[in-house]
Formats: structure tokens, C-alpha cells, sequence
């Protein structure tokens, strides 16, 4: 059974005076299929977490274990690949690529580690059918709306099945309709996908959507 | 199209703009934010300003390179010449009291200070005399005999013993290099012997013709500076020279108190005086009778009566020459000096033979008579006209008659009516033999009796008559000739042909005794011109009747007085040197025009970069623009402090651009003085500076720069606020790019605008290639019209690399099929097409400028050869025809058959400046070679024919155009209606002498002593040997140059023989003449060396364009990873290793590297290509291959920076957008 397993993290920052303690002891347990909103102020270091979890960055202390592997003992390559392999990301400024097209992007992934299949192909396709934008599918981020845009992020995220799919402020450039739509979208896929979400977020009408909430406070998650 | 309509509009805006940019510095506001500006992004600003430096640096050591050029031309100059303004060579000896007269002049010391007598022979040959093996020799060496005070003359003082005793030498060092001589090294000096009379006549000497001094030992070796380095000519080459006293060769030619020079000082050392105080210099020298080499004689023809009266017959003064012949110009001032006075011309000439002719014309049984002298004359004029028999004057002698004296007629039993023939040798000589002319049958006209002498001639003695002599009993009428008129009999006559003796019999000696070199036959003036003129004049000498209260004084002041009155200056005119040198000094080749224009690739690279990083700044502060103009600042205001904060980059840019200017100019001449120093051939070169230079290269490079950066700024005007404020550049949107917005006029004329300039690009390209036309354009045209279509060919194909880009960019082609990752890299190098296409543009320049550069790199080929091997050259002229066999026989003796299947042709030579690349100075009397009618016949069916760059040359003479060199129907006088045709290898022709005209073109040269020839170009040579000299037919070259005899200038072909056995045998053979061979390679190579040479430098400059290029790729690469951080971060948290984001960046990198390398190498070749097919260049091959990789390892490293900048990148700020 696939789980995310975050033991005593703690994430510090060199500063001229003294450590910037941003996270402090965060344990957090997540199995397939369960989701969970991160809520709290700004600054809080809930993007942090978030990166650590995405493997992004490593943590102070701590242990963050995915399957029952630790990626922070991997080698650059091999963390680039596991991270290509077992997590989606899905950001506030989407950051599209402006060169690609909608099925480009979504192709990205796919193209970290070579020439995409015939396969990895298809299952494009498929998530872009499935965020509604097959009619988009060859226009250029400058050309999408911001929802189509974050839509499309949302399909980059999904292309290799990850295991666990983190979202940062996903619809925090929307508007509520167009928030709305993603928040649905992000679910239904999750379920259908059955990977792990989690979704850090100060919208509370989203948190609320999600099966577990957590608020991170000072840099420990209650 | 819009761009271009909105620059177009702007034009006028621009006195506006200035105003307002003006404005722009006095507000204290605008002011405030433009310094702030300047010192918060001053990161980018010092790169822009450096970019500035790098433009500006190009322009003004281009300039630079100039003045030092022209300076250090000017500084050998004045340092070679010291004092010495002005100096009068002649080619003879004349008394040297003529420059202490001249010294003592007071108008002299107006504009001059003192006038020193020297003796100069340029062209010696010096010889070691070891104790064992070979000697060691120099030949056309510069030998000054000279008094203590010599030294003096100079600027800068040689160092060492300069005093010069009897018996001794002072050699300068390049002269004791070339020798391995030392102090007290045994010298042997070979100069040219004193012979009055031409070689190249029949009564010239052959032999003999080398004085040698020897035992004279080395006494000091001075360094080749200041008089050290004097010289005649210009040229920046160490001269060799050697120095005796004055009186050592006084004392050897027998001169005593006679000088062959004088060298006139001034008052300033830098500045000669006007050309006024020039000619008055001239005016103020006043050479006598014997100075000029003439003689006068009074002559007085008497008896005595039996009364012991003395009555004089006849009695006149006789004006000769020591030359035998009176010369052109010396006749014309006697002719005008003694025409009220009654002179007459004579030419007597020496006939070989006269025999009585039967009815039948066949020569009549009997004896001949050998060796008679024949004067043409007016029969009628004064002194002593002829009288025949009966006592009549003979009024006129007709064509074809003769006049024969009574002793003749008596000998050969000839009355009036009979016909004679005369034989007698050509009056010039053929490869130094004299050659018996067509004979010629005349009609006896009359007898003029002669008296016999009661006292036959004695040694000096002149013969008594007691009876009354005729007027035709003049020996006089012939001048003295050493040889022949100081000798007792026919038999001992000393003369330089072979003498038939026995044709000599009793009473021809008697005749000799009797009459000794009275003529026996008259002829007029016409006949004797006709049958006996020859370049070297056509009079012997001028009777000027004794009147009363004529003297020998008075005939000589009237000759005098005519040369002044003349104008003619007799070979006595002043060569204003130093004015000459430094006029010469200004150079051949505009050094500063032809480093600007190839230069021009550098600094378009410099703006380019200038334009580039100014823009990336700009792009940098988009946001900050974008917010400026949301809070209602217009457009027009931020672009002025925009352009204001980059008017103070440029000129703190332009300011560390002459500093780097100067060092640059400084590298480069160190380069010149080094590494190229083929180029210039001595290191001669040092800097110099004028202020002209600095304020034009920082005036050039702030001016271009302001332009640029102007161009950049309103480039970005057409950017939304909105972008602006997002952050966004000029990055086209997605509609641009695929065309949208463009009408169909707009969309076709983008279209032509390639092909027109591709064409354009070609014709240009074309035109420098085609050797007539370039020539007609001049290095600089030639260099400009060739850049010019590198320009071309370059916009061209940059502007269809923009469009591409742009096409790429809104390509559809998706990133779904394999090779994935260079798709990709393509199309994020197409994401800002024009930063992308600058970037490409800057390496296709520098790429552009190595690689058309090396196709132009030179080997030796065959053609340029003509076939011959050796090519020599010797002090002293060769009389002899060195093809025939049995004169070979004669010289070479069992070394002969070492010749065979050698041909060897003789050629004339006037020695004058080098008109060849290696001379930087402009040559102004070019040295001129007479082509022989055997050479310009070989060229007939010659294996290895020269190689034509153009010639007049219609028809069959394409053939052969070395047949345009005849004069065919036509005298080719040399005026400037009549210009004589000229052959010139082509780099003399457009470097040298800047005949911009090429075939056609006409040229003179003032020979300083009244004379100028014009020339006209009838061919031009491609890189042959024959570069640096003027080569004219043989007949124009005795026609205006008569004074040369024999051959100086030798090119050999071998035939197959070892050629070092065939220069030895040479060398050796003609010691005594300085004969000095070179092999034909060697020459060859070395004149191709300087434009190698040059090329290597101008490559040098593609380096630093290439420096530029990388810098800007590198400089444009980071910017791209740093705008699209982001991006980045999201592959990399989408799973792209670092190595393969990596490789995506360098792909990114390497498609502008090769996409500026295959720009450049495109560019090359269009523009070469014409110039591959005329034969001006070369396909480089491994040489550019190399280059080219050394481009690509350069421009790849450049990249790391990048790819290092990627993986540095940290993620999560980069993700936050921090």
C-alpha cells in the first residue's frame, strides 16, 4: 500500500544572526487516495513543507519516507527521476512554459527523460480531454485563460500516475467560478487516479472540500 | 517595414529630440534619476560600457595605427637623412670646389647651412678577403666616400670610431651582418670604373669597367641609425652602406679635388625648406664647362709662309664632349648658346671600310680603306666651309652623295659621279658587340683637296704646312677619343672591337701620320643622323667661329649663361630628398583606412553587443519601465532617460575605449614588429599619436554608440504596458510570428529584401574580385567593395534567420516526435528571435572574417614564377649576351655545359625605389626594367607563362600579351600623348603606385632634372616576381633612359639544371659585377609574405571580433537561463535531471554557435567564391578547418558559463519567483 510518511521534519535557514527555523517536528501519515488540505498564514512555511515533500529541498532533520524509501539517499539523477516518476506538482503561477504548446506542456515530464512514447502520448491526450482542453490543445499558454491554464497544469502533474501530487495554491489566481471548476477537477482526478493529494491552501472553502486539514502554525502542524 | 517608416519618421524629430535630450540634463530631477539609474544597474551599465570600449578601441587604434605608421615612416625619414635636405648626384665627376662656392652663397645661407662634397656610388659590391674558404659579398651597396665632417650632418650620432684614415672602411651593421664582417676584416670594394664613353657603343669599353679597392680594412661598424641608415631611396629596409674617405677614391678614379655629389644641409632638421629656396639652390650652382663633362678646344689651322709669316687657314673653338657624344639636351643649349655666333654641328663617325663600287654596284678589284673617319656636316656654314677643287663653296652635300677628300680619291681613283661603298658599325651596340650596320653605296658629290703636311704629326705635335691647307684639313673635326686619337699608328689603336689589321697597309699609316684623324669624306648632316644617331646623341662636336674678342672664356660663359637661361640643368639639379622622403613618408597604403575598413566587421560586432546588452538591460527593468509609464510618465520621457543614461555609458565607454585604443594600437604594432613583421619588413615601426586620431575615434565610437543604444530603446517602445509590467520584452507574440498584422505589400517586399541584397551582395563581391575593376578601386575600395558584400551577404542571411526563427517559434511541428531534446532547445532559441539572430550575427562576423580571410592566404605557384627559377640582379651592368654559346664558351669555359638548356635573359635595369608590398613608403621613381624582344618572345610558346590579372591585350596578342610592350607604329615618346605601355604586377599597380585605373590608366614619373615619361598600363601581372618595378619594352627603355648600358636585371630559367650549381656558377662567374642571385620561390614567398603577413593581422582582429561574438553569446545565454529561472525549476521538479537540463542548455547554446559559424562560414564563401574563380584566393582547407574548430571549442566553453548559471540555479526561489 503506497503512504507518505513524514517523521520530525525540521527545515532551517542560515541567516546572518541566528537559524530561521521555518519547520519544526512536522509528522504527517497519507495513504492512496486520501488528501489533505495545508492551511495556515503566510509565511507559515507551508510552501516550504510543500517543497520538501516534492523533494525539492531537503530537510534539517527529519525523515520523509514515500513507499517506504527515503529520495533524499538518492544521487541527483536518481532523485530527478523518482520525483519525474512518483510526484505531480501543480503551482500557483502555473509556470506554463510559453514556447509549448498546451500538449507540450503536459508532454514535459515525459520529455525530462527522453522522447515521449506512444503511450505517454495517448495518456496526454487523455488528461487533456479529461481538464477540458482538447480544443486548446495546441495553443500557447499566452493564449489560454487563467483557469485553462492552471487546467493544463493540472494535466502536466498527472502524466506519470504520481503517487502523490502536491498543489500549491491552485486556485489562488482564480476566481471563484474558475476556482471552483479546478478544486472539482483536482478531486475527481485524484480519486480517479487514486494518488495522494495535498493541497496547501489558504482558501478554506477548498480545505474544506478535502478529507483531512492541517494548519501549520509557527512552523509545527497541528 | 514599420520599423524602418518609424526610423524614417523619426529623422526629422531628430534636432527636436536632441533639444529635448539636452533639456533632459538640465532638469535636476531627470538628472538625479538618470545617475541613480546609472549607479543601481551598474552591473549591466559596465558591460554596456565595456561593449562601448570594445567599438570605440577598434575605431581609434585603427586610426592609430595610422599615425604610427605614417609617424615612424616620417621619424626613419628624418633619422636616415639627418640634416640632409638636399642633394645633387651626378654621373660624373665635378670639381668640389663647386660646393664650397655654393656654401659661400649669400642667398645659399639664407635657407641652408653648409654644402658638403662627396663621392656616392650606389651600387657597390663589398667582398671579405678570408684567410681561408669562401668570400663573403654583398652587391648594391651604398658607398659613400665622405670627409670627417659627414658625421656631423646627422641627428642622432652612430656609435663607435666614426673617423675613416687611407686604406680603411666603415661598414654599418646590417651591411658587416650580411659580410660576418669585423673590425679589421680585409674588405675588397668593386665599384664602377671611370669610362666617359657609353658601353653600349661601339667605342665604348667593355672591359674593365671595375675599379677595385682592395686591402681596405674594416675600421669601425656603426649601427644603422642615423647616417648609419643613409639612404637614397625610401624604403623602411636597413640599407647596407659602406664609408670611405673622400680622397680614397679621389686618389683610385684619379679625381683629384673632384666630387660626384653634394649634400646640402638646412636649418631645421624636420622641416626642408619651400620648393622656391629648392630652385633657387639650383640657380645658385654653377658648374662650368668641365663640370658638365664638355671640352673646348681652340683650334687654329696654319702655315708658313716661305717668308716665315704665319696665316691662319681657318679658326674656330671646338666644343666636345668626354662622352665622345654630345647628348641631347647639352646639344640644344650649344645649338641655342653659339646659333648668333655661328656654330656648327658635326658628327664624325669612324667607317670601317670604303671601297669604290664598279657600274654593275659590285665593289670594284683593288684595295679598300680601313678605318676612315666620316664627318656629317653643313658643307656651307662657318668655320671653314668646304671648297671642291676648283675653289667653289660647296653649297650643300645631297642625299646619297658624299664629299670625299683628295687623298681618297687619289687612293680609290675616284672622280665625281663614281659611288662607294661604306661599311660601319651599328651605333649601338648588341649585348656589347659591335655590329657591322647594312652598308651604305654613296655618289662621290666632289672632291675637296687637302694639303699635305711638310712636317708630318708628332706625339702632340700638330703638323706644319708650309703650303696653304684647305678648310677640309681639319683633324679637329673629330673629338679626342682615348684609344684612337692618342696613338701613333692605325696599328695601335686600342679599341673595343676587333680590328681587321691587315686590312691596314703602308699608306693608311701614312695617312695617320700625315692627317692623322682628319675625314675623309663628308656627308650631310641628314645622312650622318640618319646612319649614325643614336640615343646617345647625334653630335660630336660644335665649331664656334673665332671672331674677334672671342675667347675660350667667352664661349664658355655663353654655353653657361644659355644652361641658365635654358632652364635646363644638365644633369646639375638639386633631388630636394628630405622633402621627397617625407612625402613618401605619408605611405603607399592608408594604413588607417584599410585597418578601419577591415576593422568594420569588429566594431559592428562591438555595437551589435553594445546594442545587446543595452537591450538586456532594458528588458532587465521592464517592470520598473512598465510602472513609469502606468503612473503617467509618457513614453517618449522614459525613452529619453533611457537614451540619457546611455548617452553617459557611451562616453565613459568611449573613454575607456581610447585608453584601450592606445593599447590596442600598441598590440598591434608590437605584433608588426614581432610576429608580422613580414608585413612591413623591418621593425622599424613605433607608436605615435596625433590628437585628431583620439578625438575623431572617441567622437566615431560615442556617436555610433548613442545611435545604437537610441535604436535599442525605441525598439522597445513597441512593447505594451502591460508586458512591460509582467516583465516582458520584446518577445513576439504568437501572432507576429506567424505574420499576422502584415499586408501582402509589406509580407513581399520582406521577401525580396533577401535576394535583393544577396545579389547585391554578389555584384559587390564580383566587382572586388575582377582584377580590372579592383585595381580601379584601390586597396581601399577593393577591401570596402569586399566587406560590403560580407555586409550583404551577412544582413541577408541574418534577416532570413530572424524570420526563421520567428517561423520556428510558431511552428506547430510538436515536441512529441523524436530527437525530442533539440526540438525543444530550437525552439527556446527562437523564443527571442532578434536577441538570438544578434547573438548569431556577432559569431557570423567574426566567423566571416577568419574564414574569408584565410581563402585569401597565398602560396608560391608556378605562374607567378613565369617559369624562371632564379632572378639576379648585379651592381654592375653585363654587357654580354649571356645565351650564346660561344660568348658562354668564352666566360664560363669548361663550366659551360652547366648552362646547357639554361636560358638566361639580360635585362635593362634603372635602378629606383621598390614599388613592391614591402615598401611602406610610396615609391616615387620606381625602379624600370627593359623587357628584351628575345623575352617577349619567349612568351610565345613559353610552358610557364606569367599569370595575367588584365591587359589591354585584343585578339591574337591575348596570346602573348607581353607583345603590347612594342612600340608598333607608334614612337611612344613617353609625353603624356604619348605615353609609354607599361607592364605591372598588379599589387604594384594598386598598392605601391595607386593605380586605381587599372589597364589604361596613365602615370609619370618626374626624374627631377626637367625629364618626366608617362606611362600607360597595358597589363597586369597576378603575385609574380616581377612585382615592384615598372617593366617597359627594351626599345622605350633606351629611348628614355640612354645613360643605362648593358643589363642589370636577370631572370633565369634553369632548364631542369640543379639551380644553387646554376647561381653558383653565376655568382662566381660575375664577382666582380656584384652579380647577386635569388631564388624565384623564395622571392615569390617573400612578397607573398606581407600580404600573408597582413592577413594574419586582420585575422587577429576577426579574433577579437570572435572574443566579442563569444562574450555577447555567453553574456545573452546567462540572460536567458536567468529570465526563465522558473522554467527551469518546474522541469527540474517535473523530473529533468540536471545533465539533460544541462544538455538542453548548451543544445540552446551550440544551435546560435553553429547557427553563427555556418552564417559566417555562407557569408565567406559567397563573398570569396568570385575571387576562388579569378585566382586571388585559395580554399584555406585544414588551416580555416582548424580556425573554425577553434571557434566552436571557444564559443562551447563560453556556454558552460550558462549551463554552470543552470545548475547553480536554486530551485525553490526559483519556483517562488524570488
Amino acid at each position: 500500500m503506497t503512504s507518505l510518511s513524514v517523521t520530525n521534519v525540521c527545515k532551517h535557514y542560515p541567516t546572518r544572526s541566528e537559524p530561521l527555523q521555518v519547520l519544526q517536528d512536522v509528522t504527517l501519515q497519507l495513504a492512496a487516495g486520501e488528501n489533505m488540505a495545508i492551511l495556515g498564514p503566510s509565511g507559515c512555511g507551508k510552501s516550504t513543507l510543500l517543497h520538501l515533500l516534492g523533494t525539492l529541498d531537503a530537510p534539517t532533520s527529519g525523515k520523509i519516507e514515500l513507499d517506504g524509501q527515503d529520495p533524499f539517499l538518492l544521487a541527483e539523477p536518481q532523485l530527478a527521476h523518482f520525483r519525474n516518476q512518483n510526484i505531480g506538482f501543480i503551482f500557483q503561477e502555473h509556470h506554463l512554459l510559453p514556447q509549448l504548446s498546451v500538449l507540450e506542456n503536459v508532454l514535459i515530464p515525459a520529455i525530462a527523460e527522453g522522447n515521449p512514447s506512444q503511450e505517454v502520448l495517448e495518456r496526454a491526450h487523455e488528461l487533456i480531454g479529461r481538464v477540458d482542453l482538447q480544443d486548446r490543445i495546441d495553443h500557447r499558454p499566452a493564449e489560454l485563460s487563467g483557469g485553462e491554464r492552471e487546467r493544463a497544469a493540472v494535466a502536466r502533474s498527472l502524466l506519470h500516475q504520481p503517487t502523490l501530487l502536491l498543489a500549491d495554491e491552485p486556485t489562488g489566481n482564480l476566481d471563484r467560478s474558475n476556482a471552483q471548476q479546478v478544486a472539482q477537477l483536482l478531486l475527481e482526478i485524484q480519486q480517479q487516479e487514486q494518488t495522494m493529494l495535498i493541497v496547501v491552501t489558504h482558501n478554506n472553502e477548498l480545505a474544506n472540500q478535502l478529507q483531512q486539514q492541517r494548519t501549520l502554525n509557527d512552523g509545527r502542524l497541528e | 517595414m514599420s520599423r524602418w517608416r518609424s526610423i524614417i519618421r523619426a529623422i526629422p524629430n531628430l534636432v527636436g529630440d536632441t533639444r529635448r535630450l539636452a533639456g533632459l540634463f538640465r532638469d535636476r530631477l531627470a538628472r538625479q534619476f538618470v545617475w541613480r539609474s546609472l549607479k543601481h544597474h551598474w552591473r549591466i551599465n559596465l558591460a554596456v560600457a565595456l561593449g562601448v570600449a570594445a567599438a570605440t578601441a577598434v575605431l581609434t587604434g585603427a586610426l592609430l595605427i595610422g599615425d604610427s605608421t605614417r609617424g615612424s615612416l616620417r621619424q626613419l625619414a628624418l633619422d636616415r637623412l639627418g640634416t640632409i635636405d638636399e642633394i645633387l648626384i651626378t654621373d660624373r665627376f665635378f670639381r668640389q670646389e663647386l660646393a664650397t662656392q655654393l656654401a659661400a652663397h649669400e642667398q645659399f645661407q639664407a635657407h641652408y647651412r653648409t654644402a658638403a662634397p662627396a663621392i656616392l656610388f650606389p651600387q657597390g659590391t663589398v667582398e671579405t678577403v678570408p684567410e681561408e674558404g669562401q668570400p663573403n659579398r654583398a652587391g648594391n651597396v651604398l658607398v659613400l666616400g665622405i670627409e670627417p665632417s659627414f658625421w656631423e650632418l646627422g641627428t642622432s650620432q652612430p656609435t663607435g670610431n666614426r673617423a675613416v684614415g687611407e686604406g680603411q672602411i666603415i661598414l654599418n651593421e646590417p651591411l658587416a651582418r650580411d659580410l660576418k664582417a669585423v673590425v679589421g676584416t680585409s674588405i675588397i670594394l668593386r665599384l664602377p670604373a671611370e669610362h666617359q664613353v657609353h658601353a653600349d657603343s661601339p667605342m665604348g669599353e667593355k672591359e674593365d669597367r671595375v675599379e677595385s679597392l682592395t686591402e681596405l680594412k674594416v675600421s669601425s661598424i656603426v649601427p644603422a641609425k642615423g647616417l648609419g641608415q643613409f639612404s637614397l631611396r625610401s624604403s623602411q629596409g636597413e640599407p647596407r652602406n659602406a664609408y670611405v674617405a673622400l680622397s680614397t677614391l679621389q686618389d683610385k678614379f684619379r679625381q683629384e679635388g673632384k666630387a660626384n655629389a653634394i649634400l646640402v644641409t638646412g636649418k631645421s632638421s624636420t622641416n626642408p625648406p619651400s620648393e622656391e629656396a629648392s630652385q633657387a639652390l639650383n640657380r645658385l650652382l654653377q658648374p662650368q664647362l668641365e663640370d658638365y663633362g664638355l671640352l673646348i678646344k681652340p683650334v687654329e689651322l696654319n702655315y708658313q709662309t716661305e717668308t716665315g709669316e704665319t696665316k691662319t687657314v681657318l679658326k674656330y673653338f671646338s666644343l666636345s664632349s668626354q662622352r665622345l657624344m654630345i647628348d641631347e639636351k647639352t646639344e640644344s643649349v650649344a645649338r641655342q648658346a653659339f646659333a648668333t655666333s655661328g656654330g656648327q654641328s658635326v658628327l664624325t663617325y669612324l667607317a670601317n671600310s670604303m671601297v669604290k663600287l664598279k657600274e654593275d654596284g659590285q665593289p670594284a678589284d683593288g684595295e679598300l680603306v680601313p678605318y676612315s673617319l666620316i664627318s656629317a656636316l653643313d658643307p656651307q656654314d662657318s668655320p671653314g666651309p668646304l671648297k671642291d677643287q676648283s675653289g667653289r663653296t660647296i653649297k650643300q652635300i645631297g642625299k646619297g652623295k658624299v664629299v670625299i677628300n683628295s687623298w681618297l680619291a687619289a687612293d680609290l681613283q675616284l672622280s665625281p659621279g663614281d659611288r662607294i661603298r661604306i661599311t660601319f658599325f651599328e651605333p649601338e651596340t648588341d649585348y656589347g658587340k659591335s655590329n657591322s650596320a647594312k652598308p651604305v653605296d654613296l655618289e662621290v658629290q666632289a672632291i675637296v683637296p687637302i694639303t699635305e703636311p711638310d712636317k708630318p704629326f708628332g706625339g702632340r705635335r700638330p703638323a706644319r704646312y708650309r703650303k696653304p691647307p684647305t678648310t677640309a684639313n681639319d683633324p679637329d673635326l673629330t673629338p679626342e677619343v682615348p684609344g684612337i686619337t692618342d696613338h701613333r699608328s692605325i696599328n695601335d689603336w686600342d679599341v673595343p672591337f676587333e680590328m681587321e689589321h691587315q686590312w691596314i697597309r703602308g699608306v693608311d699609316d701614312d695617312y695617320w701620320n700625315h692627317y692623322r684623324t682628319t675625314p675623309k669624306a663628308f656627308v650631310s648632316r641628314q645622312t650622318g643622323k640618319a646612319l649614325w644617331s643614336s640615343r646617345f646623341g647625334q653630335v660630336t662636336s660644335f665649331r664656334i667661329p673665332a671672331k674677334a674678342g672671342t675667347t675660350m672664356e667667352t664661349v664658355e660663359q655663353q654655353f653657361v649663361d644659355q644652361v641658365h637661361k635654358s632652364g635646363e640643368t644638365l644633369g646639375f639639379e638639386f633631388i630636394p630628398i628630405k622633402r621627397k622622403a617625407l612625402a613618401a613618408s605619408r605611405g603607399a597604403t592608408p594604413f588607417d583606412a584599410l585597418f578601419l575598413s577591415l576593422s568594420f566587421f569588429v566594431i559592428a560586432a562591438g555595437l551589435m553587443l553594445v546594442a545587446l546588452l543595452f537591450r538586456l538591460g532594458v528588458e532587465q527593468r521592464s517592470p520598473q519601465i512598465g510602472t513609469l509609464l502606468a503612473l503617467g510618465t509618457r513614453r517618449q520621457q522614459t525613452g529619453y532617460l533611457l537614451v540619457g543614461e546611455g548617452i553617459c555609458v557611451a562616453c565613459f565607454g568611449a573613454l575607456l575605449g581610447i585608453a584601450a585604443g592606445v593599447g590596442y594600437a600598441q598590440l598591434m604594432l608590437l605584433g608588426l614588429r614581432t610576429w608580422w613583421m613580414g608585413a612591413v619588413v623591418s621593425p622599424f615601426l613605433q607608436f605615435h599619436w596625433t590628437f585628431r586620431s583620439l578625438l575623431l575615434g572617441y567622437s566615431l565610437g560615442v556617436f555610433t554608440s548613442i545611435i545604437t543604444i537610441a535604436w535599442s530603446v525605441r525598439s522597445t517602445s513597441q512593447t505594451s504596458v502591460r508586458q512591460l509590467l509582467s516583465g516582458g520584452t520584446t518577445q513576439p507574440s504568437y501572432l507576429a510570428a506567424v505574420g499576422g498584422g502584415k499586408t501582402a505589400i509589406q509580407s513581399g517586399l520582406r521577401r525580396l529584401m533577401v535576394p535583393v541584397m544577396l545579389l547585391t551582395a554578389m555584384g559587390l563581391a564580383t566587382i572586388a574580385a575582377v582584377p580590372s575593376i579592383a585595381t580601379k578601386l584601390g586597396s581601399e575600395g577593393t577591401a570596402g567593395a569586399f566587406m560590403g558584400a560580407g555586409v550583404l551577404v551577412l544582413a541577408a542571411l541574418l534577416t532570413s534567420i530572424a524570420r526563421r526563427l520567428k517561423q520556428a517559434y510558431a511552428s506547430d511541428t510538436a515536441l512529441t516526435r523524436a530527437p525530442v531534446l533539440p526540438r525543444f532547445a530550437t525552439r527556446n532559441a527562437s523564443r527571442h528571435p532578434g536577441r538570438s539572430t544578434m547573438t548569431i550575427g556577432l559569431v557570423a562576423t567574426a566567423c566571416f572574417l577568419i574564414a574569408s580571410i584565410s581563402a585569401f592566404r597565398l602560396d608560391p605557384s608556378q605562374s607567378g614564377k613565369g617559369g624562371f627559377e632564379l632572378v639576379a640582379r648585379s651592381s654592375l651592368p653585363i654587357y654580354e649576351d649571356l645565351n650564346d654559346h660561344d660568348k658562354r664558351v668564352e666566360l664560363f669555359g669548361d663550366d659551360t655545359s652547366k648552362l646547357t638548356d639554361t636560358t638566361i635573359f639580360s635585362l635593362r635595369f634603372q635602378a629606383g625605389d621598390d614599388a613592391s608590398c614591402n615598401n611602406l613608403y610610396k615609391a616615387q621613381q620606381p625602379r624600370v626594367i627593359g623587357v628584351t624582344p628575345a623575352m617577349i618572345e619567349h612568351f610565345h610558346d613559353a610552358e610557364v607563362p606569367f599569370s595575367w590579372a588584365a591587359s589591354a591585350a585584343r585578339g591574337d596578342q591575348q596570346l602573348n600579351p607581353w607583345e603590347l610592350l612594342r612600340s608598333v607604329g607608334t614612337s611612344q615618346t613617353g609625353d603624356q600623348d604619348d605615353p609609354v605601355p607599361v607592364v605591372l604586377d598588379k599589387n604594384t599597380a594598386m598598392y605601391s603606385l595607386q593605380l586605381w585605373g587599372g589597364v589604361g590608366q596613365t602615370y609619370s614619373v618626374d626624374y627631377g632634372d626637367g625629364r618626366t615619361v608617362h606611362f600607360k598600363v597595358a597589363g597586369l601581372l597576378a603575385n609574380s616576381i616581377l612585382q615592384g618595378s615598372l617593366l617597359i619594352s627594351e626599345e622605350n627603355f633606351e629611348r628614355h633612359y640612354p645613360d643605362i648600358s648593358g643589363y642589370r636585371y636577370f631572370l633565369v630559367d634553369t632548364g631542369g639544371k640543379e639551380t644553387e650549381q646554376v647561381a653558383q656558377l653565376l655568382e662566381n662567374r660575375f664577382n666582380d659585377q656584384g652579380f647577386d642571385t635569388r631564388s624565384s620561390d623564395e622571392l615569390l614567398a617573400s612578397l607573398l609574405r606581407v600580404q600573408n603577413t597582413y592577413l594574419s593581422a586582420f585575422q587577429s582582429l576577426g579574433a577579437l571580433g570572435l572574443l566579442l561574438g563569444t562574450f555577447g553569446l555567453a553574456t545573452v545565454q546567462l540572460r536567458n537561463v536567468l529570465e526563465r529561472r522558473a522554467e527551469l525549476a518546474l522541469m527540474r521538479s517535473a523530473g529533468f535531471a540536471k545533465r539533460r537540463l544541462a544538455m538542453m542548455v548548451m543544445l540552446e547554446h551550440a544551435i546560435l554557435l553553429l547557427g553563427g559559424l555556418a552564417t559566417g562560414i555562407i557569408a565567406s564563401l559567397v563573398t570569396v567564391l568570385p575571387h576562388l574563380f579569378s585566382g586571388g584566393a585559395a580554399i584555406p582547407g585544414a588551416r580555416l578547418a582548424l580556425n573554425l574548430l577553434v571557434i566552436l571549442a571557444v564559443g562551447l566553453l563560453a556556454g558552460l558559463a550558462a549551463v554552470a548559471a543552470t545548475l547553480r540555479a536554486p530551485l525553490v526561489s526559483a519556483l517562488r519567483g524570488d
